[in-house]
């Protein structure tokens, strides 16, 4: 005896019940007309080929009866009642765009269709893909709806943005009495250190993460949009948002993207003219840099500072943290308000046809409006210096750049105090800063004190 | 629609295992190993209901391991196109909804959602009729047709209208 010669009988029984399903439902249908019935032999061990072909056929009756009734309405015809029967079919195939498709089949006619075009949209359920006109469709529809509640699109990221992870065993002894502070994932809604042992993780969220993401909920429908895995993902999503409030299917993971190493706006469903992002990574967004409000990062452990190559020590082996009223998350919340009310309040009632990376460029440009600024010993000798990103980067903040000191100058951005510029400075009472003055501003969206940025004597000649 | 059929499967058991429980041993294998699961176009096993036969042994070269070609009766679920259903939405977002029976997940996309429904975000992401009277959210209980079945091994996926006579909300949860 063997199994092999057993083993038939499984599947024919199985064919067995499969062919008693598809008999069942053939005396059942009542509409099945002797051509399809034929047919409907031939295919006999296709799975499902008779059943859904009669319920098929039943179904297009019904919609061409009720295709029938809608040309009668229009055309007031009342010819041709049984004509129709043979055309309909056809007709109600152009009809079908197929817009999208769940599981391989038509959402809008049920049948099976070639998954080729549009967009796969896993992170709201699997097997779910939306074709690009849809797409197109829910947006437009989507931002009626949104402009009325007076809303845009947040994308967030993860990682440096909204907190900071680390796998516990790059956990240095400086910071081994994290483990015994973590809060409880019991109620995470009031914690914000977290020992996720499942994941061999410890994650620490920015301080201020929790106000913000209440205050900015109340402005836009916020994505969050990670080079993360899925189930990592969705572990954040559950400690910034235990309740759900936010972040419901719309938690966007490496996994879901279009292309590797990039984030897209393609899989998010929102024009991309009322999106803003928020981000640590400036090259993840390469297509939508305008869209992009990039976040200084923020490094809570160890190994994340050496990761970037930072030498200095951790804030978590400096038993320190961000400030809470004053840090990244309280500064970008004050910008996102700025930009909201200039959005929606300030630039008159044609919402339709805002863009708001114009107004995150105006409200970029307010940062150090009216300074000008001059560079001494900032770029590499005979480099163009329009051409360099700090030279850029003032410009988008509203400032101006010369080449060479007069009178109207408020700033000298220097390295180095002994520059003939930085001792000019000096003499005329204008300030005297180092570059990071105008990062700081850039990254804070805020004029900084001079006072904090002096620059040093590296050369002393005098 | 609910089946009650009889299915077969080769069951392994170690040979720790042998001895009088020989035969309990296998049925709560069998279960355990089964049901939840979905078995390729029966549908989802939803319980074992009875051990018909279990034929002799195989003795597996090398492992010890011995294979019992075991015969169960048991009720599988299997949604069909034309089928109405009952099932409550789980999800709702701007596409349309999720909706589940039993192990089974159904998606109505706003195509076939009546056109009177509109979409509201929010917390509560819900589609209401303009007059407010009728609402679709998380949790609603809906009546709806399958127009669409795909089975796969392990899975079915199921695309469902409420675009139609005597369908849609069968029992709104705000009004519990
Ligand atoms: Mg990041
Ligand atoms: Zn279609």
């Amino acid at each position: 005896m063997s199994l092999v010669t057993d083993s038939p009988v499984h599947s024919s029984s199985s064919d067995d019940f499969a062919a008693f399903l598809d008999a069942e439902l053939d005396s059942n249908s009542l509409v099945s007309s002797p051509d399809e019935e034929a047919e409907d032999e031939e295919s006999n061990d296709e799975e499902d080929a008779e059943d859904d072909k009669d319920l098929e056929s039943d179904r297009k009756k019904r919609r061409k009866v009720e295709m029938l009734e809608s040309t009668l309405e229009q055309e007031e015809s009342t010819s041709q009642g049984t004509v129709e029967q043979k055309t309909e079919v056809s007709v109600e195939v152009d009809i079908c765009q197929h817009p999208g498709s769940y599981g391989g089949m038509c959402y809008k006619c049920g049948q099976k269709v070639e998954e080729e075009s549009g967009v796969t949209f896993g992170y709201i359920r699997k097997g779910l893909r939306i074709g690009n006109d849809e797409i197109d469709r829910l947006r437009s529809t989507d931002m009626k709806n949104l402009l009325r509640h007076r809303k845009l699109y947040l994308i967030l990221d993860l990682d440096h943005t909204l907190l900071n992870s680390t796998l516990l065993v790059h956990l240095n002894p400086e910071e081994e009495y994290l483990k015994s502070q973590a809060d409880s994932l019991q109620d995470v809604s009031k914690g914000s250190l977290f020992m996720l042992e499942f994941m061999h993780m410890m994650t620490k969220l920015r301080p201020f993460v929790r106000p913000f993401l209440k205050e900015a909920s109340e402005m836009f429908e916020m994505y969050i949009y990670t080079m993360g895995d899925r189930p990592y993902a969705l572990e954040m999503a559950k400690l910034l948002d235990p309740a759900r409030e936010y972040f419901n299917a719309k938690v966007i993971s490496r996994d879901d993207g279009t292309q590797r190493h990039q984030k897209g706006l393609d899989v998010v469903l929102g024009q991309e003219s009322a999106v803003l992002i928020l981000d640590d990574t400036e090259n993840a967004w390469t297509k939508h840099k305008d869209n992009l409000i990039l976040m200084e990062r923020y490094h809570f452990f160890a190994s994340s500072c050496r990761q970037f190559g930072f030498n200095c020590r951790s804030l978590s082996e400096l038993k320190n943290d961000e400030s809470e009223p004053d840090g990244a998350l309280a500064s970008v919340l004050k910008i996102l308000k700025r930009i909201h009310s200039m959005f929606f309040d300030e630039l008159g009632d044609d919402l339709a046809g805002r863009d708001v990376r114009q107004v995150l460029k105006m409200v970029r440009k307010e940062i150090l409006k009216g300074c000008k600024l001059v560079f001494s010993r900032v770029f590499p000798t005979r480099f163009p210096a329009d051409n360099h990103h700090l030279w850029k980067m003032a410009e988008q903040l509203g400032a101006t750049c010369l080449t060479e000191v007069d009178p109207s100058v408020t700033h000298v951005i220097s390295t180095d105090a002994g520059t003939e510029k930085s001792r000019w400075a000096v003499k005329e009472r204008k300030f005297l800063v180092n570059p990071r003055w105008i990062e700081t501003a850039n990254f804070l969206w805020q004029k900084q004190p001079e006072e904090n940025f002096p620059v040093s004597q590296t050369a002393k000649e005098e | 629609m609910f089946f009650h059929i009889v299915l077969e499967r080769n069951m392994q058991l170690h040979p720790r295992h042998f001895g009088r429980n020989l035969r309990e041993h296998l049925i709560s294998k069998l279960m355990k190993d089964v049901e939840g699961t979905c078995s390729g176009r029966h549908g989802f096993v939803v319980a074992i209901t009875g051990v018909e036969s279990i034929g002799k042994g195989l003795i597996r070269d090398g492992t010890g391991f011995v294979t019992f070609p075991v015969k169960y009766q048991c009720v599988v679920f299997r949604p069909f196109k034309g089928e109405i259903l009952e099932a409550v939405v789980t999800m709702v977002n701007k596409m349309g909804f999720f909706a589940e029976a039993g192990p089974v997940q159904i998606f109505v996309s706003n195509h076939l959602i009546p056109d009177d429904m509109e979409f509201q975000s929010g917390d509560m992401p819900n589609y209401t009729t303009s007059d407010g009277s009728v609402k679709i959210q998380k949790d609603s209980e809906v009546r709806l047709k399958i127009i669409g079945t795909r089975v796969d091994a392990t899975e079915i996926f199921c695309i469902g209208t409420i675009k139609d006579d005597f369908l849609g909300v069968i029992n709104d949860p705000t009004t519990i």
